[in-house]
């Protein structure tokens, strides 16, 4: 018997089905929204979901209650998705990946324009999928410190941890991230005829 | 009120870090002391809550319960396995 399942099984059966529903069951729907936005594919997102949850069951022995349970759900999907997923996901090209390798190269890169050609109100204006397809187009990396960050509020230590990325590439990362979003946006905008204003000038 | 902000890049780093709940008070406290002053700054943190009210009104997804039921299935499955294949292994060994 592996380690593995042997950790799982060191809780009761009963024991391991409890810390299941109350520990985890109450993050499916933040690991189904992140894993539909890693993958852009329904059937991929469910099969990403149920490879994170079985493995986190597999693993539950040594998941310590009263820790942060969404945070190490999240790192394991996101384990799981750069091993598994990836790949075969319909993500962004070689390209976009070499772009953002070389966004990486450092905190002390020059800084990217203060602001797109973008306002508040444009953005509240967007009633179409305009956000959602520009986050789709965003690298997943990218993507993916945006959601943490954005929609599931999880802080820059905790991100560096699912991440696996020091803390100041995580802020580097997302600021980027950031800008690169509202350069897409403001480009879906200008193409669409919403009101676009240089807030740079 | 200033048009033009001369501390753009470190003002737009700061915004964001306010709103990520990452800021110290005092940060914070000079930076909405400084706001209502300053154009740009009103409106790059304007744009940023917007941003983020956007996200999570149309990037947000329920997980189908029929995830959830086969993930429950599947759980029971390896339960009811293991607790059949440990008395095997122990009267084996």
């Amino acid at each position: 018997m592996s380690t593995e399942t042997s950790s799982a099984v060191a809780l009761t059966e009963s024991q391991a089905r409890a810390l299941f529903e109350k520990e985890f069951v109450p993050h499916m729907d933040a690991m189904y929204n992140f894993a539909l936005r890693l993958t852009n594919d329904e059937d991929d997102a469910n099969d990403l979901v149920q490879d994170t949850c079985m493995r986190a069951f597999r693993f539950i022995g040594s998941f310590e209650p009263g820790t942060y349970a969404k945070a190490w759900l999240f790192r394991i999907l996101k384990n799981n998705f750069i091993n598994d997923y990836r790949k075969k996901s319909r993500g962004p090209s070689k390209v976009e990946f070499e772009w953002v390798e070389q966004s990486f190269a450092g905190d002390d890169d020059p800084e990217p324009a203060f602001q797109a050609d973008l306002q508040a109100e444009t953005v509240n204006e967007m009633l179409g999928d305009e956000i959602t397809s520009a986050i789709q187009a965003l690298p997943v990396d990218f993507r993916m410190i945006i959601i943490l960050c954005d929609l599931e509020e999880f802080s820059y230590e905790e991100m560096a941890k699912i991440l696996n990325i020091p803390i100041g590439t995580v802020r580097s990362r997302l600021h980027r991230a950031r800008t690169l979003l509202k350069e897409t946006l403001a480009s879906y905008a200008a193409k669409k005829g919403y009101k676009t204003d240089m807030l740079s000038a | 009120m200033k048009t033009h902000c001369s501390h753009q890049p470190d003002c737009l780093h700061l915004i964001q870090r306010i709103l990520d709940k990452e800021a110290t008070a005092e940060e914070e406290a000079r930076f909405l002391a400084n706001k209502d002053q300053c154009l740009p700054c009103q409106e790059g943190h304007e744009l940023e809550v917007a941003l983020r009210k956007a996200l999570k009104s149309k990037c947000t997804s329920t997980c189908p319960s029929t995830l959830l039921e086969s993930i429950r299935l599947k759980i029971s499955s390896i339960v009811l396995l293991i607790l059949l294949l440990i008395p095997l292994f122990c009267w084996f060994i």
